[in-house]
């Protein structure tokens, strides 16, 4: 057999497989299914997640990891029992602050914060739910906040406890619709009724995941302090200069503070926490990597579930077509033609239901990436998988039908109606 | 070096190309649970190039099984069979599948034609199993459905033709490998009797062109027209004559 001969088989064959695919549409469909859901879940996850990737990573960066905090109980408690021991621990104070910038070299930056959140109101115009945060002046270099206007207030200002402000975008939008951030300033607003004048406004900081993070408004630590009372718990943050120093700075840190706590070496808690980007960065490849695998479950089930319903197909056309397969033999096909026929048919299926689902993956990314946010990543490479993947599917559940199919005799082929 | 009592046995077997077909002493034999059930028994004849052979037999009298093993579909239990000096009794499917497509043409009684492809797809099937590439195929084809008198049906699909024409592009299908037979399983069971006589009409110009053909039939009308009539009967021959 020569290649031309291969080549018009397998012509034949293919040209066959499209017009088995276009003859019954619906049975198709209906077929290709359990492929496409399998293959859909596989593309759209994977770019989800390449798209959450490069957002997180975007956003944690502007920070790098040069900055860690230290609080009272940690950014994530995962049990009822860790929440109540931790609300056992002392209070993290200005003390402590001032403690860890005297006696820790290897650290570059310290501030301090004290969070909350209010009501902010101007005139009828109100924004709920704001992030209230009484902070350091440093705090502004520490997390690089830049203002498009006004000015951060001085130190002076700061320890006076003075009623001033620095406000996100999202306050002018929702108290000053229309206006500019020059015009704000100097405006007087109300913090859960109290007065506070407008000095400065940040460049907006965007959205992660849906979320605004320009939905906050700054106050001197101070002032914080008063508002939500000088009992309260703050939070120290401490900048290294470059991230090599990162871990030294780290432990200096925690022996300054287990210090100030008494703590013996045999003490199991600290009694504070330390945290860092990294741990928001671990718990969401935690997250991640589960849904990535929960995602490769479903999809194996549904690709093997439609490598059944294919095979399934396959054999009951083998049975229609039995006369066309005897028809074949007797004008000469051999074994070999008809199983390629059968196997290139059930490979064409699977085919298109693998490439159904790389594009229907990508829509249903597109549009979640548009819901929550992030960038749309498409990489050729999983479109790439998600056709091989069906191709194997298909050569696999074709396999039967189309052996099957080889070794029908030409004259019982023939004889059935 | 000749004995003359050994030549008359040993001829026919040491130049098989003699005939296009040789079939000697050739056996079917069915196992239907412990009993044998004998289709063909002893069944030996010749048909030489250009001979136009009618097959007759009533129904059960194993005319379908000689069919069957002189198309190259099934093959003998026992016996010799050649077929254009090729000893086909013993070769594989897929020696019978070549065979087939470069031997013989089948005209079969319910036309056989791929419902969803066009007359000349239907035509260039034999073809692409011969690997024939697709300019020649294509050509081929249109010539083989031209010389039955079908060039204007090229693009037509089998249920935009009559059952006349279907049958017709089938003879063409059978033809355009040019093969050493065109065998008919009874070509006109199924047409009504004009169109029968069309067939049939057929038939005697391509055997005026000089083609083999053999006719299965059960009815003596369309046997009547070959020049030769083998008679079936429980499995073994029961007459063999020339009508003319």
């Amino acid at each position: 057999m020569s290649l031309t001969s291969t080549y018009s088989l397998f012509k034949e064959s293919l040209r066959l497989a499209l017009r088995s695919l276009q003859s019954s549409k619906l049975r198709t469909f209906l077929t290709l299914l359990g492929i496409i859901v399998g293959v859909t879940a596989v593309i759209a996850v994977v770019t989800i997640i390449n798209g959450l990737d490069s957002t997180v990573a975007s956003a944690f960066s502007a920070q790098g990891s040069t900055v860690f905090s230290v609080s009272k109980q940690p950014l994530v408690i995962t049990s009822r029992e860790d929440f109540i021991k931790f609300n056992k621990r002392k209070d993290v104070t200005k003390r402590d602050a001032e403690a860890i910038q005297r006696l820790c070299r290897s650290c570059w930056r310290t501030g301090m914060s004290i969070n909350g959140t209010g009501l902010v109101k101007f005139g009828e115009n109100r924004s709920e739910n704001v992030s209230v945060r009484g902070l350091s002046v440093s705090m502004f270099d520490i997390e690089n906040v830049v203002l498009q206007a006004g000015r951060v207030w001085t130190e002076q200002e700061g320890k006076s406890g003075r009623n001033t402000c620095v406000i996100g975008t999202d306050i002018i939008e929702n108290l000053f619709p229309g206006s500019s951030a020059e015009r704000v300033i100097g405006k007087s607003i109300k913090v859960d009724g109290l007065p506070f004048v407008i000095q400065g406004v940040s460049e907006p900081f965007g959205k992660v995941l849906g979320f605004s993070r320009d939905n906050f408004v700054y106050i001197p630590f101070e002032t914080g302090q008063r508002l939500f009372g000088a009992r309260d718990s703050i939070v120290i943050h401490v900048q290294v200069e470059d991230s090599n120093s990162f871990e030294t700075a780290k432990d200096e840190s925690r022996s300054i503070m287990r210090n100030r706590r008494k703590k013996r070496a045999g003490d199991d808690d600290d009694g504070f926490s330390i945290d860092s980007q990294d741990a928001f960065i671990g718990i969401y490849q935690n997250a991640t990597s589960g849904i990535y695998f929960a995602t490769i479950g479903v999809a194996a089930i549904s690709l093997v579930v439609g490598g059944i319903v294919v095979m399934n197909i396959m054999l009951v056309s083998v049975t229609e077509r039995t006369k066309e397969i005897g028809l074949r033999k007797a004008v000469g096909a051999r074994r070999r033609d008809i199983l390629m026929q059968f196997l290139i048919e059930a490979v064409a299926v699977t085919m298109v239901g693998g490439a159904l689902g790389v594009f229907t993956g990508y829509g249903l990314a597109y549009f979640l990436s548009l819901a929550l946010g992030f960038p749309l990543l498409i990489s050729a490479q999983s479109g790439f998988m998600g056709v091989t993947t069906s191709f194997v599917v298909g050569l696999i559940s074709g396999i039967y039908p189309a052996f099957t199919a080889s070794k029908l005799s030409p004259i019982d082929a023939m004889r059935s109606d | 070096m000749t004995t003359p009592h050994v030549q008359t046995d040993t001829q026919e077997i040491s130049h098989p190309f003699s005939s296009l077909i040789k079939m000697r002493d050739i056996w079917k034999t069915y196992q239907m649970g412990t009993e044998e059930l004998h289709a063909l028994k002893k069944v030996s004849f010749d048909v030489t190039k250009g001979e136009y052979v009618a097959i007759i037999g009533p129904s059960g009298s194993g005319k379908s099984t000689l069919m069957n093993l002189i198309g190259c579909l099934d093959t003998p239990t026992k016996g010799e069979y050649w077929i254009n000096g090729e000893q086909v009794a013993d070769m594989t499917d897929d020696e019978l599948a070549r065979i087939r497509n470069k031997e013989i043409g089948f005209v079969f009684q319910t036309f056989n034609l791929l419902s969803r492809a066009t007359a000349l797809h239907n035509v260039e099937l034999p073809l692409i199993y011969a690997g024939i590439s697709s300019t020649d195929r294509h050509e081929k084809a249109i010539a083989a459905l031209e010389s039955v008198e079908l060039g204007d049906r090229v693009t037509h699909k089998p249920n935009e033709l009559s059952g006349g024409q279907r049958q017709r592009v089938a003879i063409a299908r059978a033809l355009v490998n040019q093969p050493s037979i065109l065998l008919a399983d009874e070509p006109t069971g199924a047409l009504d009797t004009t169109t029968s006589s069309e067939i049939m009409n057929l038939f005697e110009r391509l055997h005026a062109a000089n083609n083999t053909i053999i006719v299965v039939t059960h009815e003596m009308e369309v046997a009547e027209r070959a020049e030769r009539i083998i008679m079936i009967r429980d499995g073994e021959i029961e007459s063999d004559k020339k009508t003319r």
